[in-house]
């Protein structure tokens, strides 16, 4: 293995020291003088058509400016099917849904405003969950879906594979994958399990709720100031959306307070900039508070999911039948995408011939879903994972051994059909292997503490494939301090991941500097920077990290051809480092950066260089279209893996428990920052078993969210977590920066199924539902004649 | 944020304070006697409460009373939850205040507020129940001192105008023995499943129990039946959550039935650590 200077090190984030010091500013850190605060009125009902919208009253609350209702702005939008009013008008489809909104002097005065506008709503029959929406007679969300535009980005292209909503119906698309042949396999298989599997929506819960500023320049210019993972993207829906030339969009994003998904969805831009246009281009401010954050903003998707497995007696899967309902809420956004993408990493990393999955994206009176870290795959593999246990336990194998032997390996084939080898998938064998060890195996899954205390342990592997678009890509610029040091332009979103730090790391080590002497800017400014796909899918580092490489690239090859003249040495003699340029046979020639970035001029007024500008772009290669029905296509560049396990201690009176240690092993390719990618593996494990044993929204028999405060819904504190253990393998990629793979996500997608395959082995029932909360394992093994 | 303005007076006297009171109230302004504030601003953001005028009562002497002297304990409903707790004047009221929010939120919530809350568990009452306390209350004709059974019925029976001075509990329960258990859904923080504290004078127990029912209570028929003699202590629980007092309530956190059971479990844990038997 290649030995690095800086890559792998653990360099501290750049904006740490802000951070914990409580000197960073976010976005509602930053007061405007003049600015005009925006509060919406929500809906009080899941499915309702609206009759009248009072204002009279709110119009007399001094201080209010403007009032806008859904008829005043009759305007659908949407990144994947345009099916989304801007604000409600005709009906509402979902608990929460914005109606009107007030502009005013203050968010108190607003407040007070919206609070006094009356709107009269005619109830409407809901549809509660996924199951009833799939229902032949299920009340219809959209009564009209087949006239709603697609968005021309997401129709017939790559990882959307095209977007298909079934008229009459409340499917909002459907994906299909088609591998081998599923009758065959079930034939050739001795043993068949068949399960279902649920969870509700939930919450991403990023510390920082959503929040937006927009002003109107006199010039026609829009200036966007927002917490969000897409600039580029948001610029482009605003331009499109209210027909704005492109360039006088501007997207400033300082840096973001957490977002785990929840922030590629644009909705309070477009909000925010009609309230803006509405009081003559003021600078206004729209932000959720909390429970609008849970409940008015887009969510985590639901999920119903009836898993199926045929497999020998040896313990070799030969089939898989998968049937998702995914809980989309009431309109389809991003929850197509994530939809689509459980369906193309459906089976998890195993090697199984025959492989059927539909996965369809449901349309429901819930608030409307939205990205969330694992991006279908923790959602699959909750259902998937357990149910390899259940077989194991059927054939009497081990778990982990039934999970090697039927581990994936390059030769295999994904379900969508593209053949894997070292560099495209992850070792999840040795992880495996490594996680054996590491959690105690062999000394047994169950251990009695007491009469009623027991410990056991569950594990669960998972996969993923980054999919983003075809043609997507990132671009960066570096440029240079009269000292030497370096600067890095590039828009890739800091959330917390530290994926800006991780940038100067790559330009420390291959300009051979220290990455003290690499500067980075946080705030992205889509005027300023060249255009980045959105921070998200586990791809930000690779891409960005590609296009900076190649920046890097590109200055050096200046420097030298400088260096070259002034040293009378050949461009190919040369070499950087220490921020100078020499020559490599006698490294006592060298001329200094500092003498060269800005250009050379000899004293006889010759130029031997100009200003040095690193420029480097970079677009994914290989990825096609995606098969709507057969699922075939290359989704992306490569899948990380991970191995898992959880242990837990079991209260067999109490049904209570606690969560003694986490491990997981990961396929890193190249580790990148030690500290940063341990913690990132560790915090999404964290909010996995979080996800997986307290939250998940609650709705009341009319579809309303009745969990949208932190006293309701419950995410995991601090002196609640395990021990948390995070180990490394390294299969480079070829392509990747430094060989790294994807790995902001994968902690998450193995742990639900973990610590859900932890607790059925120490309740004795099968849990199949989240969250796992002592009631719900009390009353599974009341059902089951555990307990009396 | 409180979408609302409001006046804010801070009286020094437990006159001025009430006289404040009914000026306010005449002058159509809603008034509120605030101590700890949270659950005005927690209720007032969601529109749940409105005042144009509150009345923090911190700054009154007899709010701020802590005392242990002929043989009385004296605590001022001025004082924050982590306040009584580190006072230790009282373990038995100390231990129930300690199990209320996070730590945060205990450095606010005073015991006068969390007595007067809205929000159905007012936990602090438990040994006050169990301990016959007396209540001192304040209104425009007076000072009165009510036992807390005539004050107390499901939720603190204050007359407009009238707040909490201090609570008054024998000397005698500094030392009695007691058990107190909260039971959440899965959090360490949350309100309560239930929430019961038993107390042992004697050879007998006493009871209460919040999270339970709509409202917190102290339950004599509860009692007899756990107090009988001669039968198992299973047979004791399944005769006492026969006699509960009211419906079982069934929220997000959880059913009816799951809280019977979770019920039976704590009684037990509680007749076993109290009688040491087992």
């Amino acid at each position: 293995m290649k030995q690095y200077r800086v890559i792998g090190k653990s360099v501290p984030r750049k904006e740490s020291w802000d951070k914990v010091s409580g000197r960073v500013k976010y976005i509602d850190d930053f007061q405007e003088v003049g600015t005009l605060h925006v509060k919406l009125l929500t809906s009080l009902y899941a499915h309702a058509s609206i009759g009248k919208v009072d204002t009279d009253e709110a119009w007399k609350v001094p201080g209010v400016r403007m009032i806008v209702t859904g008829e005043d702005y009759p305007l659908l939008i949407g990144t994947t099917i345009k099916d989304r009013p801007l604000l409600a008008f005709d009906k509402v489809r979902y608990y929460g849904e914005p109606i009107a909104m007030v502009i005013a002097d203050s968010e108190a005065i607003a407040i007070q405003a919206v609070s006094s506008i009356r709107v009269t709503y005619k109830v409407l029959p809901v549809v509660n969950s996924p199951v009833q929406a799939y229902q032949n007679d299920a009340p219809l969300v959209h009564e009209q879906v087949e006239q709603y535009q697609i968005d021309q980005d997401a129709d017939g292209e790559g990882a959307s594979g095209g977007i298909h909503p079934v008229p009459g119906t409340n499917i909002a698309n459907r994906q299909g994958i088609r591998k081998g042949n599923i009758d065959r396999g079930f034939a050739q298989s001795d043993f068949i399990v068949e399960e279902i599997f649920s969870f509700n929506q939930s919450d991403h819960t990023a510390i920082e709720t959503r929040c937006a500023d927009v002003e109107i320049k006199k010039t026609g210019e829009v200036i966007i100031h927002s917490a969000s993972q897409e600039p580029f993207e948001m610029k482009e829906l605003i331009s499109e959306t209210f027909n704005i030339d492109e360039g006088k969009v501007q997207v400033h994003i300082p840096l973001v307070g957490g977002s785990f998904g929840a922030k590629t969805s644009v909705q309070l831009e477009p909000l925010a900039y009609v309230a803006s246009k509405a009081v003559g281009g003021r600078r206004v401010r729209l932000r959720n508070s909390r429970e609008e954050d849970i409940a008015t903003s887009p969510v985590h998707i639901g999920l119903h999911a009836k898993v199926k497995m045929g497999c020998t007696k040896d313990g070799k899967l030969q089939a898989i039948k998968l049937h998702f309902l995914f809980d989309g809420g009431a309109y389809a956004e991003r929850a197509i995408p994530v939809s689509k993408a459980a369906a193309y990493d459906c089976t998890g990393p195993y090697a199984i011939k025959n492989v059927w999955c539909d996965s369809l994206c449901m349309y429901t009176n819930h608030p409307y879903a939205t990205d969330f870290r694992g991006f279908g795959r923790t959602e699959a593999a909750f259902g998937v994972e357990r149910t390899i246990d259940i077989m194991a336990n059927k054939l009497g194998m081990c778990p982990l051994e039934f999970r090697l032997k039927n581990a994936i390996q390059p030769g295999d084939t994904s379900p969508t059909q593209v053949l894997l080898n070292k560099s495209n998938l992850g070792d999840i064998r040795e992880c495996l292997l490594q996680l054996k060890d590491l959690i105690d195996w062999d000394r047994g899954q169950r251990i009695d503490i007491s009469d009623r205390i027991v410990r056991t342990k569950g594990i669960s592997c998972a996969w993923k494939n980054g999919d983003p678009p075809p043609g997507v890509g990132a671009g960066a610029i570096l440029t240079f301090n009269s000292d030497g040091s370096v600067n890095i332009n590039s828009a890739a979103v800091e959330i917390g991941q530290g994926t800006k730090t991780v940038l100067t790391q790559m330009v420390a080590e291959k300009m051979k500097l220290s990455e003290d002497e690499v500067f980075i800017q946080m705030e992205v400014n889509t005027q300023m920077s060249p255009d980045n796909w959105e921070t998200a899918a586990s791809r930000t580092t690779f891409m960005s990290g590609n296009a900076v490489l190649r920046a890097v690239e590109d200055a050096i090859r200046q420097l030298k051809r400088t260096a070259a003249i002034i040293l009378k040495v050949p461009v190919d003699e040369l070499e950087v480092a220490n921020k100078k340029v020499y020559k490599k046979t006698s490294p006592n020639i060298s001329i200094d950066f500092s003498e060269i970035v800005y250009g050379f001029i000899f004293p006889d007024g010759k130029v031997a260089g100009t200003q040095v500008v690193g420029r480097g772009t970079y677009m994914i290669p290989g990825i096609t279209d995606m098969d709507p029905v057969t699922g075939k296509g290359v989704q992306g560049p490569e899948w990380g893996v991970i191995a898992q396990a959880v242990e837990v201690e079991f209260d067999k009176r109490d049904n209570t428990f606690k969560l003694i240690r986490a491990v997981s092993v990961a396929d890193a390719g190249t580790v990148l920052n030690y500290k940063g990618a341990e913690t990132q593996v560790m915090g999404a494990m964290n909010m996995g078993l979080s996800f997986a044993t307290r939250e998940g929204f609650l709705y009341d028999d009319e579809g309303r969210v009745l969990t949208t405060q932190f006293r309701s819904y419950k995410v995991m504190h601090y002196g609640e977590q395990p021990e948390y253990i995070v180990r490394f393998i390294e299969n480079p990629v070829k392509g990747a920066p430094f060989g790294s793979r994807g790995l902001g996500e994968h902690g998450i997608m193995g742990m639900p199924a973990a610590v859900a395959n932890s607790l059925s082995l120490a309740a004795n029932v099968s849990l199949q539902q989240l969250p796992l909360t002592p009631e719900f394992i009390w009353k599974t093994r009341l059902k089951a004649g555990e307990v009396y | 944020m409180l979408p609302f303005n409001f006046e804010y007076y801070r009286p020094s006297s437990i006159n001025e304070a009430v006289e404040l009171f009914e000026k306010l109230d005449q002058d159509g302004k809603k008034p509120i006697y605030l101590s700890g504030g949270t659950e005005i601003t927690t209720l007032g953001r969601l529109n749940q409460i409105f005042t144009k005028a509150v009345i923090d009562v911190k700054g009154i002497p007899e709010c701020n009373a802590l005392d242990f002297k002929q043989n009385s304990v004296v605590v001022g409903a001025a004082h924050t939850l982590t306040q009584v707790w580190e006072s230790k004047i009282l373990p038995l009221l100390g231990e129930a205040c300690v199990k209320i929010g996070d730590r945060t939120s205990r450095n606010q919530i005073t015991l006068g507020g969390n007595l007067a809350s809205q929000i159905i568990y007012r936990e602090a009452v438990l040994p006050l129940l169990l301990s016959n306390s007396t209540f001192v209350v304040a209104g425009i004709d007076g000072i009165h001192q009510i036992s807390v059974h005539k004050i107390f019925k499901e939720k603190l029976l204050l007359k407009r105008g009238e707040f909490l001075v201090q609570i008054k509990v024998n000397g005698k329960y500094r030392n009695k023995p007691f058990f107190i258990e909260k039971k959440r859904k899965s959090e360490r923080v949350d309100y309560p499943l239930i929430t019961i504290e038993t107390l042992k004078i004697d050879r007998s127990i006493r009871l209460a129990i919040s999270g339970l029912c709509a409202f917190p209570f102290r339950s004599y028929e509860m009692e007899k039946e756990l107090n009988k003699t001669g039968i198992s202590l299973e047979e004791r629980i399944d005769k006492a959550v026969l006699r509960i007092p009211a419906p079982v309530i069934s929220d997000i956190r959880g059913t009816s039935e799951y809280r019977i059971f979770v019920l039976r479990n704590t009684l037990l844990d509680a007749l076993i650590d109290l009688e040491g038997v087992r």
